[in-house]
């Protein structure tokens, strides 16, 4: 029976959405193939988790909380390892997120199993899994299937729906996560939030973001202001950030984040292959540019040919309108 | 302080990946291979590091001899005092668990104080094999770092995380995985890539390492192209004011993404 174990991201309390998206997603798959959908916590609040879990389709939701309220890979890795080898499931999904890109490699050197990284589609198929991903920044997909049980599989944020299906409460149980209480060797002594409050690139569902277009750090704000009466992330080419006009963070591309959100609005920005890399997968795209000949038009799926600083108060203007 | 530096040659950014049909391989001939870019941070941190204190870089890889280019101006050229690469047919096709074991057996012939990796490699963007090193080592690990200051026996990194960064302390020997905004890489001058040319760099395979090529525990079975995307539909009006609103009526109404 292939039960899937999907890892709960959270942080001070706070629950990362993907994890939704992944346990929707396996119960589809559960559905289909048999077996479990099993959360995995650790640290964090398990009654506020396993209603959640529930209500996605979680079959059950393990937990356990003693010296793993914060992340850091030594416990975390420690705790994953020590549960797959008491409860053997056949996959482990987590999260590609600072935290599961971390967390997934430990693990798997933990367990000598199979890792992939930032997968976009799951299969089952002649009692395998099959894992699709992105590679050279989705100027390519790759089919791989892990030949290790369990495999973990890091999966990227937006890349499945979540599905509210209004299950009850997922029933909880505890586990002994090993030696994770031990001290870690590496100590995270402090968090430091940038901007608070801020829609995350990866995980934002728009992203509107600047290109040289913007012709200066000042400008950053029309790009902000959209952003802002969309509930969306900004983010950048690297001409803006190599430029200094904003931090790397922003930067979305081959060399930056890989973003992949329902809506995605290039501003001022040609279209350059590493930039396309990084938002080609966006499931709309809109490109605002003054030369019609840009090749951010070939990716658009809607295109206004015009001056930005004309355009994006206007489009501000009319989205907070439509939005309320 | 001896610092090791693992890095990999990939295609340059700007390669096209012209894959009409799903293909059970992807044909790499003629792609223009330049050294990971994430790597060129690993390689500027070790350099700045020896400025300051001391010590000596190697920088190791995997892959065909055709990397020596590469690891002599990008990083015998620029600080790195030796190169070890790990050469060997039986090598092909490697996951990033059998890649990493072999880097195990190339680190664990000398005592390490640093072995810095670029965050990821931007041809299979995996991001796994500094993490997996430091796992089979038994050494700590910092990923994602941004900003690094060594003390006696510890460093204290900045990694990157979603809205912010930690800020972790870390004992020595450790692992660090580098991402941009660590430094900025110098270019090789051409004296030093003249220079580098004396430099020694080992060419070994996996008998010479003393392991049997590790076994992939990841499959391939197919690349395929990205879906197709659609025409663009242009939005036009007589102003800009008026293609802006129009266009927000039509990512409302019809896309129905806002
Ligand atoms: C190894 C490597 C890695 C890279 N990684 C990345 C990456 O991760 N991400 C990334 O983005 N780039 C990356 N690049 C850089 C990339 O090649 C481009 O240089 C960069 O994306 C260009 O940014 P841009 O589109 O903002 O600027 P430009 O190419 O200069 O384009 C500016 C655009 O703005 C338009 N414009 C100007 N004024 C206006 C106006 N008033 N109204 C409307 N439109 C206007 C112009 O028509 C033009 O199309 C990388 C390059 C290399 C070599």
């Amino acid at each position: 029976m292939p039960n899937i174990a999907v890892f709960i991201e959270q942080r001070d309390g706070a629950f990362k959405k993907v994890a939704w998206q992944m346990i929707s997603q396996a119960r589809k798959l559960a559905d289909a193939n048999g077996g479990e959908v099993w959360g995995v916590l650790l640290g964090g609040d398990a009654a506020a988790a396993a209603a959640l879990a529930g209500k996605h389709g979680a079959h059950r939701l393990f937990a356990a909380a003693d010296g793993l309220e914060r992340y850091d890979s030594e416990r975390y890795g420690t705790a994953l390892a020590a549960f797959c080898r008491a409860q053997n499931p056949d996959l482990v999904l987590i999260g590609a997120t600072a935290m599961g890109r971390d967390l997934g490699p430990t693990a798997a050197a933990k367990l000598g199993c199979a890792c992939v990284s930032d997968a976009i589609g799951l299969k089952f198929e002649g009692g395998a899994w099959e894992v699709r991903r992105p590679v050279f920044a989705g100027k390519c997909f790759v089919d791989v299937v892990p030949k290790t049980a369990p495999a973990i599989v890091a999966i990227r944020p937006n890349a499945f729906m979540a599905a509210d299906g209004g299950g009850a409460a997922a029933p909880l149980a505890s586990f002994d996560a090993g030696q994770a209480q031990a001290a870690p060797k590496a100590v995270v002594r402090e968090i430091v939030s940038a901007d608070g409050g801020r829609v995350e690139l990866t995980e934002a569902d728009i992203v509107v973001s600047g290109g040289r277009g913007i012709k200066g750090p000042e400008n950053y704000a029309l790009i902000e202001d959209l952003a802002a009466a969309l509930n969306a992330a900004a983010g950048a080419s690297r001409a803006v950030v190599d430029a200094g006009w904003v931090d790397y963070s922003h930067q979305v591309g081959q060399t930056g984040k890989t973003v992949g959100p329902n809506l995605y609005i290039a501003c001022g920005i040609s279209g350059a292959i590493q930039h396309l890399a990084g938002m080609s997968s966006s499931k709309c795209i809109v490109a605002i540019n003054k030369d019609a000949a840009a090749p951010i038009f070939k990716v658009a799926d809607y295109g206004l040919v015009g001056d930005l600083f004309e355009v994006l108060p206007e489009l501000t203007k009319a989205v907070r309108g439509i939005r309320g | 302080m001896k610092i090791a530096v693992c890095v990999k040659q990939v295609p340059d950014s700007e390669t096209r990946i012209n894959l009409a049909a799903p293909a059970a391989k992807l044909d790499q001939t003629g792609f223009t291979r330049v050294l990971n870019p994430y790597d060129a941070y690993a390689v500027e941190e070790a350099v700045r590091i020896k400025e300051a204190r001391g010590g000596e870089i190697t920088a190791i890889t995997v892959g065909p001899v055709t990397v020596k280019e590469t690891l002599k101006k990008d990083c015998l050229a620029v600080g790195c005092d030796k190169a070890i690469i790990v050469d060997d047919p039986l090598l092909a096709g490697a996951d990033e668990a059998a890649i990493a074991e072999v880097l195990c057996a190339v680190l664990k012939r000398e005592a390490y104080d640093l072995i810095l990796f670029g965050i990821k490699a931007i041809d299979d963007d995996s991001g796994q094999i500094g993490i997996l090193v430091a796992e089979k080592l038994g050494l700590p690990h910092v990923s994602t770092i941004t900003k690094l200051e060594l003390g006696e026996g510890s460093l204290t990194a900045h990694r990157e995380i979603e809205g912010g960064r930690e800020i972790v302390d870390c004992p020595l020997p450790a692992v660090l995985t580098c991402q941009k905004g660590l430094n900025e890489p110098r270019l090789p001058s051409l004296p030093n890539i003249m220079k580098a040319g004396m430099k020694p760099m080992q060419i070994v395979t996996c008998a010479d390492l003393g392991v049997a090529p590790p076994a992939s525990l990841v499959e391939i079975r197919q690349y395929s192209p990205p879906p197709a995307r659609g025409a663009c539909r242009l939005i036009t009006a007589d102003d800009a004011a008026a293609a802006a609103r129009e266009l927000a009526r039509v990512l409302n109404e019809e896309a129905k993404v806002i």
